[in-house]
């Protein structure tokens, strides 16, 4: 009788510890790390563009014009960054 | 002069000042916060480890938790091939874990709330990452600026496009951690000096505040260790695995 007991309860323990990791790997994160994490992939693409764009300016001389085309690179590259973190998170 | 939310993150010398030409190399309270976490890991790793009981004691059972969910992550994230690294990233996320958490203490100082220190970890994490890739790919890592299936018209823009996106990853790295743990330790500190200036009569509000606020902060603090540690499985996961 104790053991049918003691079988029956590790079959219940099996099953919560399966259901469980199921579970973590759809929530591993809060949802305000997310959404920082989205932010962060955004705004450093486009700082990092528009670095990038400003030193090739004083290279070259060409004032306004390479810093205006990097930042737009950097934006597409944040967009970029945004979506493949996405994607990762739906695996 | 302590009311100022800011005023926890002054650093300042400890001891005699130290200068090797031009550079500071003074011993400050940043540092000595550094070598307190470093020391604790060494000590509850060394304790953890040494008798190797079959019913282990608290800290064994830290120190096994700890090294399983480490690994776990490793495999999950970047698969075998990422083992030898595995004393790295464990390095890593035991560091800036001990640092959050010590920063969590009253008085303590939090030095990941720097970027400075951030994004060195970052920047050492992002060579080291790039070196790795180019020593198992030889030039063929490059292959990862340029994806397939795009026409050639395109292809310039894409690969400046992908050439910034990488070189944003340290960056969105280290501004994580350190923005994490800084508007947090602000954010406690701002509801502290309420609590002071309402007094006894209307300071119980930002009270419990404060208490429910330092809760998420050790929450937060351990995220962000985990963050910091499996994007860094997912970098090394990219450099060792090339697909795209």
């Amino acid at each position: 009788m104790a053991n049918h007991d003691f079988k029956t309860r590790l079959k219940i323990a099996k099953n919560k510890i399966k259901s469980g990791q199921t579970k973590e790997k759809t929530q591993q994160q809060s949802s305000i790390g997310t959404a920082f994490k989205l932010s962060t992939e955004l705004v450093s693409a486009v700082a990092v563009g528009t670095i990038i764009g400003f030193i090739l300016d004083n290279w070259f001389g060409t004032k306004p014009w390479l810093i205006l085309i990097f930042f737009f690179v950097g934006i597409v590259a944040g967009i970029l960054n945004v979506i493949r973190s996405a994607k990762r998170m739906q695996k | 002069m302590a009311t100022n939310p800011m005023y926890q993150f002054n650093v300042y010398r400890i001891g005699p000042e130290i200068k090797l030409g031009e550079i500071d190399l003074s011993f400050t309270n940043a540092s000595l916060f550094m070598v307190i976490s470093s020391v604790a890991i060494m000590v509850v790793f060394s304790l953890g480890s040494k008798k190797n009981s079959l019913i282990p004691n608290k800290i064994q059972l830290i120190a096994e938790l700890s090294y399983t969910f480490v690994s776990k992550m490793i495999s999950d994230t970047a698969g075998s091939k990422a083992k030898p690294y595995f004393s790295f990233i464990f390095s890593l996320f035991m560091f800036v874990l001990f640092c959050n958490m010590f920063g969590m203490i009253p008085y303590s100082f939090t030095v990941t709330s720097h970027i400075i220190v951030t994004f060195v970890l970052a920047a050492f994490i992002f060579i080291g990452v790039t070196i790795i890739g180019f020593i198992k790919h030889g030039l063929g890592y490059l292959k990862l600026f340029v994806p397939s299936g795009v026409p050639i018209v395109l292809l310039p823009l894409i690969v400046v496009i992908e050439i910034i996106s990488y070189l944003s990853r340290p960056i969105s790295l280290s501004v994580r951690l350190f923005a994490n743990m800084m508007a947090g330790h602000t954010m406690m500190k701002v509801f502290g000096g309420f609590v002071v200036s309402l007094g006894v009569v209307g300071g119980w509000l930002p009270l419990s505040f404060s208490v429910a606020l330092t809760g998420l902060e050790i929450l937060v603090a351990f995220l962000q260790a985990y963050v910091f540690a499996i994007l860094t499985c997912i970098y090394l996961n990219d450099a060792l695995n090339l697909h795209h």
